[in-house]
C-alpha cells in the first residue's frame, strides 16, 4: 500500500516537473517573440512621430495614415499588451519633448487609438488598472478627463489617490494646493517629491496666493510638502514658514525644515533666532545638521560655540571643537579638554 | 513495560518515534516551502506593479530624494581594489557618497588608492564616533574633482563589522548601504533600493535588501558587469540556483508577511539614524548582518513603532561565490557560527509574545528550520546507518521515499528558476536554462552534503569552543572584457 501511494505521489511530482519545463519553454519562446514585436512597434512609432512632428509640406502625414501604420504592427483593440506598450512609448516621448512640439504631440495623442484605453482603465475595479489609467492621462497631459480623475483624490488605495492627487497638480497647478486641507490621508515622501517636480515642470512661475492659503493646513504632510515647494522654487520671501517648523515637536517636520533650510542663506535676524533656539532641538543628529548649517552660513560666533562646547550634548562636542580649532581658537579647545582632567597629586617616592 | 534496555530498543518505540519526528519535520518544512512559493509569486507581482508608479527615471530627476552613503570595508584587497572602487564610484544616484574603509590592510591597498585617486590625507582627531570602533588613523579625500564623493577611512584592523561601523559613523546621509568592496553593484541599484523608503507611509522601513547573484566567470569591464555568464564549474553553478531559490522564494515570501530577519551583508540599505540607535553592527559575531537585522527589529518592537523589512526580487548585486569545495566549506562554517552566535544572543525572543510574530513565529522558524536543519539532516544520516544495521529499514519504501523527496526538492528549484526566467532577463538562452536545471537536479548529490558538512563543522567549533574568525576567502576575480 505504502509503495502504491508513494509511486502515485512520484508520478504526480514528475508531472508537475514536466508542467514547469513546458512553462519555462513557453516563457522563453514568448519572450523572444514579444521582444521582436515590441521592437517593431517602437521603430514604427519613432518613425511616425518624427514624421508627424517635422511634417513634410509636400506630402503631410495624416492621422489616418498614422492609425493604419499602427494597426499594421499590431496596435488593435484585441491586443491590449501592444496597446499598453504603445502607451509607454507615448509617455516616454512626451517626457522628452518640450515646447511647441509637445503641444503638437498632445493633439496627436488625442486622436490615436490607445488613448481610450487609459480612460477605460480609470473606470475599472482593480486598483492597479485604475491608478495606471490616471497616471497615463496626466503623463499624456489630457486635460479633458480631469473631472473623471478628481473624485479619486481620497481613494482608499494609496496608489489610486496618489496618482489622482498628482493629476490634480498637473492639471490645476498652484491652485490645487488649496485642496491640501481637505485631503483625508497621509502623503508618502514620493508623492510629495513628485508633486513638487510636476509643479516645477508645468508651472514654473510661483503663485504665492495659493501657497499662502495652503499654510493654514494643519496636516503634517501638507506642511512638509509646502516646505519642499519653498525650497524647490527658492522662495526667499517664504522662509519664515520653514523657520516656524525648525523647532517643531514633530521629528519629521523638523527634519524637513532643516533639509529645506539648507538651500537658503538667512538674514542675521533669522540666524540669531536659530542660534537662540538651537538648544531646544531635542535630537542630537538634527542638532549636528543644524550646526553644520550655522557654521557654513554665518560668521564665527565664539560665544555660541563655547556654549555648545560646555553644553550637555556630548555628541556635539567634537563637531564644535573642530569648528573652533579650524577657525583660530585652538587654545579654547585645549582649555576645554585640559579642564576635563582632575588635578591629581602625584605620589612619587 | 520494558524489562531491559534491549527490550526498550526492540519494542519499536525508538523506530516509530524517530520516524514520526522526521515525517512531521519534513511535512512542516514542505508546507513552509509551498507557502513560500505562493507568497513569493504574490510579492513579485506586487513589486512589479508598484514599480510602474515609481520609475527609476523619475527618481533620477527628483531633487528631494534621501541621500545615500555606500560603505564598503576592504582588507588586503590590493589586487582588485582599484577596479572595485571604480565600479562602486560609477553607481547612479543623484546624492551619493562612497566611503571605503581600509580595515588595517597589510598589503599596498592604501598606497594604490592614494596614487590612483589622488587622495589627500586629513586629520581624524575630530571624527564623532557614536559607535565605538578601532582607532581611525586618517581620512583621505580626493583632490580630483571627478572623485569628490569618495572618502577613504584608514583604520586599525577590527573586522568587517567594525569597519562598517566606522563608515556609518563618518557618513552623514539619511540612508547607508553596506556592501563589500568586491561586489559589483548594478548601476541603478540604489535608485531601486530607495523606492520602498519613498513609498512607505504607514510603516518605517528599517532595512531593505536586494537580490544577490553569482557572477563567477562573467565578463566585467571598468567595474561594470558586461556579460553575465554561468560559472564553468559545478560548485558556483549550483550556487546560482541556490541564490535564486533563496532570494526569489525565501526572502520574497518572508518579506510579504514582514517576517524577514536577515538582510544580506553583501548588500543592505538601512536608515543611519536607526543603525546608530542600536549601536551599529556587532563586531563580536561573524553573523553581523543577521544580528543587526534582529536587533533593529527588536528596537522597533520596544519603541512600538510600526516597521517593515523589505526585499526586492531583482538581482542588484553580483558577487563571486566560492569557486571550490574547500572555500565553500569555510564559508558555510562561518555562516553556521554566525547563526549560532545570533540565535544564542537573542534567545530571549524564543516564543516571547512581547515581540509578537518575531517571538512567536520568525525566531522559532530560524531556530528549528535554519539552525536545526543541518542537525536534523546529520541525525537522519546516523539513523539510516543505525536502522540499516539493525535491519529495521524497508528498503523498497525507503528508496521510493528518497526519490519522492528528491523530486520535491527538484520541483521547488524548478519553480524558482521558472519565476526568475519569467520575471527577469539575466538568463535567456535555452542552453543556460538547461544548465541551471541540471545543476539544480545535481545539487542534492554533489553540493548539499558538502554544505551540511560545513555547517556541522561550524557547530562543532562552537560546541568545543574552537576559536575561528572569518577565515580567508580566496577569490579568482572576474574576467576582464576582452581577456
Amino acid at each position: 500500500m505504502n509503495e502504491i501511494i508513494l509511486l502515485g505521489f512520484i508520478k504526480f511530482l514528475i508531472l508537475a516537473l514536466v508542467v514547469y519545463w513546458v512553462a519555462i519553454g513557453i516563457s522563453l519562446i514568448y519572450r523572444a517573440r514579444r521582444n521582436y514585436r515590441l521592437h517593431k512597434i517602437e521603430v514604427t512609432f519613432a518613425d511616425l512621430v518624427s514624421r508627424y512632428l517635422f511634417n513634410s509640406v509636400d506630402a503631410p502625414l495624416s492621422i489616418r495614415e498614422i492609425n493604419a501604420s499602427l494597426r499594421q504592427v499590431g496596435i488593435k483593440p484585441g491586443n491590449p499588451n501592444n496597446i499598453q506598450y504603445l502607451i509607454r512609448l507615448l509617455i516616454r516621448t512626451q517626457q522628452s519633448i518640450i515646447g511647441s512640439k509637445n503641444e503638437k504631440l498632445n493633439k496627436l495623442y488625442a486622436q490615436i487609438p490607445p488613448y481610450g484605453e487609459s480612460v477605460s482603465k480609470v473606470n475599472s475595479w482593480g486598483w492597479y488598472r485604475k491608478a495606471r489609467g490616471i497616471r497615463e492621462i496626466y503623463e499624456m497631459n489630457q486635460h479633458q478627463y480631469f473631472d473623471r480623475i478628481f473624485k479619486y483624490r481620497n481613494h482608499r488605495n494609496v496608489y489610486v489617490r496618489r496618482e489622482a492627487q498628482i493629476a490634480m497638480v498637473v492639471f490645476r497647478g498652484w491652485e490645487s494646493l488649496r485642496f491640501l486641507s481637505y485631503l483625508k490621508r497621509n502623503m508618502t515622501l514620493w508623492q510629495q517629491i513628485k508633486i513638487v517636480e510636476k509643479l516645477y515642470d508645468n508651472y514654473p512661475k510661483p503663485e504665492l496666493k495659493w501657497l499662502r492659503k495652503a499654510y493654514k493646513s494643519e496636516r503634517s504632510f501638507a506642511k512638509c510638502l509646502l516646505m519642499r515647494i519653498i525650497r524647490k522654487f527658492e522662495l526667499h520671501s517664504e522662509i519664515d514658514f520653514i523657520l516656524k517648523h525648525l523647532f517643531h515637536p514633530d521629528y519629521n517636520l523638523r527634519e524637513t525644515a532643516i533639509y529645506c533650510l539648507g538651500t537658503f542663506a538667512v538674514s542675521s535676524e533669522h540666524m540669531d533666532f536659530i542660534k537662540k533656539n538651537y538648544s531646544k532641538l531635542p535630537n542630537s543628529s538634527q542638532q549636528a545638521l543644524l550646526l553644520d548649517y550655522i557654521s557654513e552660513n554665518s560668521e564665527l560666533d565664539v560665544d555660541f560655540y563655547l556654549e555648545q562646547l560646555y553644553g550637555p550634548n556630548e555628541d556635539l562636542i567634537l563637531n564644535v571643537a573642530e569648528i573652533l580649532w579650524n577657525n583660530g581658537h585652538k587654545e579654547k579647545v585645549q582649555e576645554f579638554y585640559l579642564q576635563q582632567y582632575p588635578k591629581a597629586t602625584l605620589n612619587v617616592g | 513495560m520494558w524489562d531491559s534496555i534491549e527490550g526498550f530498543f526492540s519494542s519499536g518505540i525508538v523506530f516509530n518515534l524517530t520516524n514520526y519526528f522526521f515525517f512531521l519535520y519534513g511535512l512542516a518544512l514542505l508546507s513552509l516551502y509551498f507557502a513560500g512559493v505562493l507568497l513569493a509569486s504574490r510579492a513579485i507581482k506586487k513589486t512589479k506593479q508598484k514599480s510602474t508608479f515609481l520609475q527609476v527615471g523619475d527618481i533620477v530627476s527628483a531633487t528631494d530624494i534621501p541621500t545615500v552613503t555606500l560603505v564598503a570595508p576592504a582588507y588586503n584587497e590590493g589586487l582588485t581594489i582599484i577596479e572595485n572602487v571604480k565600479s562602486l564610484l560609477s553607481i547612479q544616484y543623484p546624492y551619493y557618497e562612497f566611503i571605503l574603509v581600509n580595515d588595517g590592510s597589510k598589503d599596498d591597498s592604501l598606497e594604490k588608492l592614494i596614487k590612483e585617486f589622488d587622495l589627500e590625507r586629513h586629520d581624524a582627531s575630530f571624527i564623532t564616533q557614536p559607535i565605538p570602533t578601532a582607532t581611525v588613523r586618517y581620512i583621505y579625500r580626493s583632490r580630483n574633482k571627478k572623485y569628490t564623493h569618495l572618502t577613504v577611512i584608514d583604520k586599525n584592523n577590527g573586522g568587517r563589522a567594525d569597519a562598517l561601523n566606522a563608515g556609518i559613523n563618518f557618513a552623514n546621509t539619511e540612508l547607508v548601504v553596506c556592501t563589500d568592496a568586491d561586489c559589483i553593484i548594478e548601476q541603478d541599484a540604489l535608485l531601486k533600493m530607495v523606492r520602498p523608503y519613498l513609498e512607505e507611509d504607514e510603516k518605517e522601513i528599517i532595512a531593505c535588501g536586494g537580490g544577490i547573484g553569482i557572477a563567477n566567470d562573467s565578463i566585467v569591464s571598468n567595474g561594470v558587469l558586461k556579460e553575465l555568464k554561468l560559472p564553468k564549474s559545478i560548485v558556483p553553478m549550483v550556487q546560482v540556483v541556490e541564490y535564486i531559490r533563496a532570494f526569489l522564494l525565501g526572502r520574497m515570501a518572508w518579506g510579504e508577511i514582514n517576517g524577514l530577519m536577515l538582510v544580506s551583508g553583501a548588500f543592505g540599505m538601512y536608515p543611519r539614524k536607526r543603525v546608530l540607535e542600536v549601536g551599529g553592527f556587532n563586531a563580536k559575531t561573524v553573523g553581523e548582518d543577521l544580528e543587526l537585522c534582529i536587533r533593529l527589529r527588536m528596537h522597533m518592537e520596544n519603541l512600538k513603532i510600526p516597521y517593515k523589512v523589505v526585499y526586492l526580487p531583482e538581482t542588484l548585486c553580483w558577487t563571486e561565490g566560492p569557486p571550490d569545495y574547500s572555500i565553500l566549506v569555510k564559508q558555510r562554517d562561518r555562516w553556521a557560527r554566525g547563526l549560532w552566535e545570533t540565535m544564542s544572543l537573542h534567545k530571549k525572543l524564543f516564543f516571547n509574545p512581547r515581540y509578537r510574530y518575531m517571538g512567536i513565529l520568525y525566531y522559532p522558524y530560524w531556530l528549528f528550520f535554519e539552525f536545526g536543519a543541518p542537525l536534523v539532516e546529520f541525525f537522519g544520516l546516523i539513523c539510516i546507518i543505525a536502522f540499516g544495521f539493525f535491519g529495521w529499514i524497508n528498503w523498497p519504501v525507503a528508496i521510493l521515499l528518497f526519490f519522492a523527496v528528491y523530486l520535491l526538492g527538484c520541483l521547488f528549484s524548478t519553480a524558482a528558476i521558472f519565476m526568475y526566467v519569467k520575471s527577469f532577463d539575466h538568463y535567456t538562452k535555452p542552453k543556460q536554462i538547461i544548465e541551471l536545471l541540471l545543476a539544480a537536479y545535481l545539487e542534492p548529490f554533489v553540493y548539499h552534503p558538502v554544505i551540511v558538512y560545513g555547517q556541522m563543522l561550524g557547530y562543532y567549533k562552537k560546541i568545543f569552543k574552537i576559536k575561528s574568525g572569518w577565515g580567508t576567502m580566496t577569490r579568482k576575480g572576474f574576467s576582464a572584457s576582452g581577456s
